[in-house]
């Protein structure tokens, strides 16, 4: 998901990330939004010893999702049509809020553990998901994206709506807090002084199911679990009061976003996952902390300082990589432009309708059956990119036809080109992933190396890491080859 | 305190339990501004019962009960045991709980409402604990913080659900001596109960004893007890 080196960690500084400018920044503010409200709702429940609840109610919400998608497209809708995530959002809402109701029901009226109660819920709840999707052949790849949690490809009307329902059930529950603590420490109390009025519960619950149901849609029930209830617990060692508690929930579910965004950008990896499990080593820290005893303030600044030795230890080295550009052999020898390796499991052929087929066909340059793939795009931006810089190219299966493919090994691959009698640089371009993510980015993973033939010394390499946003593109063809010209521009430094 | 006083709280016949099983039965009763009244019996005799059903939280399964007063000016005091021990809250935050029903939403606490709260905390001798954690504290120290709790509440009666359980001598002698003055110098009814007979008649003449699903007056002359 962003800038890499040689295999290793992506290169992005935090600076780059956290900049408004930043390719992927609506996602960063769609997870700090969510670290900051969901441990602020998780609380709450935990203070009422509901904490399950924070996991099955987000479950209960993703079958809400997985039921609408199944009856959206048995009612004839189209995958992907654009009322689709509306109708998900209100299947969330209301199983979310029926699920709350029929649990406040059992609550009073049946005997047994509510404990019990809670993890059947969650059971059927995940049974049932599991069913829909079933049900719905079109639902497997949304229903997995939902459980990834695809905050990642948050659009910015999304992101509007979530920063505004998350706002409302931040100010409720800030403005009501006294309130809430009443019934939530002590219901008996709370009973006197409201002769018996539930009208607080009510809304407590509204807040909480409201915040579900917008954010299992937007983020997927791992990650508001894991917001819900992985900082409060982080917190609850160093909070003296209930105030000093759910502002410490909110700011180490903060600390937690930023930095989960932050290492999941660095190291490619999914968000949902990241942030949990960031929300569980600082969990662990924090209970060693409390366990030795640290003071208070101490163990705040020690969370906060172990949080960010954890982001700092995540990054590479300072090893720079430079652009192309700036490799002076790339002047003086001739490049050959190898073949583009696909490491990847698909053919990465471009749809049928790619203008460059027409092209190429025109200029009788490809038989009437060949379709252009990814590896041609990305071979044909590199071309240009170095033939503008006035850098002579050469391509290795031009001066012979068994030149077509070289290992991606620096050695095997000078000694490949020697045996073929080339001389000079030779630039080997390898796809390791290129495959859209969702339905708005195209997740792309690609090594450069610029390999000396002579003695397979390896003169300059980068791995680009890029999630690339699809939405602007008529088709994914021409999102691809958007995605190439990108790729290409980040490694020339331009 | 005259007789004829209109009683806060009255009971006739009163028959309460759970699921319609009779825990006590043929409970009457009155409790009079500034009486200090307290109810002995074993554990599980049906103690705290009546007191839920006094409050509100139990409905009757027969007789009458008449409160002359409004909920919110009962003051009730629970077994801190009753709380949940992993709730981070401060003692102040305790205290100030009892000022809630008179404070609308949003509404920041008003001077007079903060000076009250440093006046009960003085009244229970705890102040200098305000920004300690509430399950930080010992037993006897909870006690007196939700004693000050139900002060706040500014209540006509205070009902104590074992308050000198759990405690130690020290703290039982801080807390019977503090149930005593708020009677004396506030005339606050006060209902509590206890499992220990010698400690209530320590503090009341006034002995309810409870056992077997039945409630009487103790007789001053009354002997050695079962429990």
């Amino acid at each position: 998901m962003g800038g890499g080196d040689g295999g290793k960690p992506s290169m992005v500084s935090p600076l780059e990330v956290f900049r408004p400018s930043y390719l992927l920044f609506p996602a960063l503010l769609g997870s700090a939004i969510l670290g900051l409200v969901c441990p602020l709702v998780g609380a709450h429940l935990i203070l009422r010893r509901r904490v399950f609840l924070g996991l099955t109610l987000p479950q209960i919400a993703a079958c809400g999702v997985a039921f609408t998608f199944w009856v959206y497209h048995e009612a004839g809708f189209a995958h992907g049509a654009g009322g689709e995530r509306v109708a998900a959002m209100a299947g969330s809402l209301l199983f979310t809020l029926a699920g709350m109701g029929l649990l406040a029901y059992l609550d009073r009226h049946a005997t047994g553990s509510p404990e019990g109660r809670l993890a059947a819920a969650y059971a059927f709840a995940s049974a049932l998901t599991i069913l829909f999707v079933v049900f719905n052949p079109a639902g497997e790849l949304e229903i997995l994206n939902l459980l990834k949690g695809e905050v990642i490809a948050l659009s910015v009307d999304e992101l509007r709506l979530l920063a505004i329902v998350y706002g409302i059930v931040f100010a409720g529950l800030v403005l009501f807090r006294r309130e809430f603590l009443l019934t939530s420490f002590d219901r008996d109390l709370a009973f006197l002084l409201t002769g018996g009025k539930v009208q607080w519960n009510i809304l407590l619950y509204l807040l909480c199911g409201l915040s579900i149901a917008v954010g299992v849609i937007m983020a997927g029930p791992l990650l508001v679990f894991g917001f819900m209830v992985l900082p409060p617990l982080a917190a609850r060692p160093f909070a003296r009061g209930t105030a000093s508690f759910l502002a410490l929930s909110s700011l180490i579910g903060l600390i937690t976003a930023m930095l989960g965004f932050y290492l999941s950008v660095v190291l490619d990896l999914p968000l949902g996952p990241t942030d949990v499990t960031l929300g569980c080593v600082l969990l662990f820290i924090s209970h060693g902390m409390s366990r030795v005893r640290v003071r208070r303030t101490a163990g705040v600044a020690m969370l906060c300082f172990a949080a960010a030795c954890m982001g700092s230890g995540c990054r590479p080295g300072e090893r720079i990589a430079l652009p192309l550009a700036s490799v002076e052999a790339l002047n003086e020898s001739t490049v050959w432009l190898a073949k583009v390796r696909n490491s990847t499991s698909s053919e990465l052929r471009l749809p049928s309708g790619n203008p460059l087929r027409s092209l190429a066909e025109m200029a009788g340059k490809v038989s009437s059956d060949y379709r252009p793939t990814v590896m041609d795009l990305l071979r044909d931006s590199l071309q240009t990119e170095l033939e503008q810089r006035k850098i002579k190219i050469a391509f290795p299966e031009a001066r012979d036809a068994r030149l077509g493919a070289f290992a991606p090994d620096p050695s095997s691959a000078a000694e490949t080109a020697r045996e073929g009698k080339l001389s000079g640089l030779l630039l080997l371009t390898n796809i390791q992933r290129w495959h859209a993510d969702g339905r708005q980015l195209l997740s792309t993973r690609v090594d450069f190396k610029l390999l000396r033939i002579g003695d397979g010394g390896v003169l300059w390499e980068k791995t680009v890491q890029r999630v690339i946003p699809t939405t602007g593109a008529g088709h994914l063809g021409q999102a691809s080859s958007d995605a190439a010209k990108e790729i290409v521009r980040e490694i020339f430094g331009s | 305190m005259p007789a004829e006083a209109l009683p806060l709280v009255s009971l006739r016949a009163v028959r309460l339990g759970y699921d319609s099983e009779t825990v006590l039965q043929e409970v009457d009763l009155d409790i009079r501004p500034g009486d200090l009244i307290a109810i002995a019996g074993p554990n599980g005799s049906g103690k705290t019962t009546l007191f839920r059903a006094i409050l509100g939280f139990l409905p009757l399964l027969g007789g009458s009960l008449k409160r002359n007063c409004p909920l919110n000016e009962f003051g009730y005091v629970p077994q801190s045991s009753a709380l949940d021990p992993n709730f981070p809250v401060a003692v102040q935050e305790v205290i100030g709980m009892g000022a809630y029903g008179r404070l609308r939403p949003f509404q920041a606490m008003p001077g007079e409402e903060k000076e009250r709260l440093g006046h009960v905390m003085d009244q229970v001798g705890l102040r200098h604990l305000a920004a300690r954690a509430f399950f930080s504290l010992s037993g006897g120290q909870k006690q007196r913080i939700l004693i000050a709790r139900a002060l706040m509440v500014l209540p006509k009666i205070l009902i104590l659900d074992e308050p000198l359980a759990g405690v130690d001598t020290e703290s039982r002698t801080a807390i019977t001596e503090l149930l005593l003055r708020i009677n004396r110098e506030e005339k606050k009814a006060i209902f509590f109960s206890s499992h220990d007979l010698r400690m209530v008649r320590s503090v009341t003449r006034r002995v309810l004893r409870v056992d077997g699903g039945r409630m009487q007056w103790e007789e001053e002359t009354a002997g050695n007890l079962p429990w």
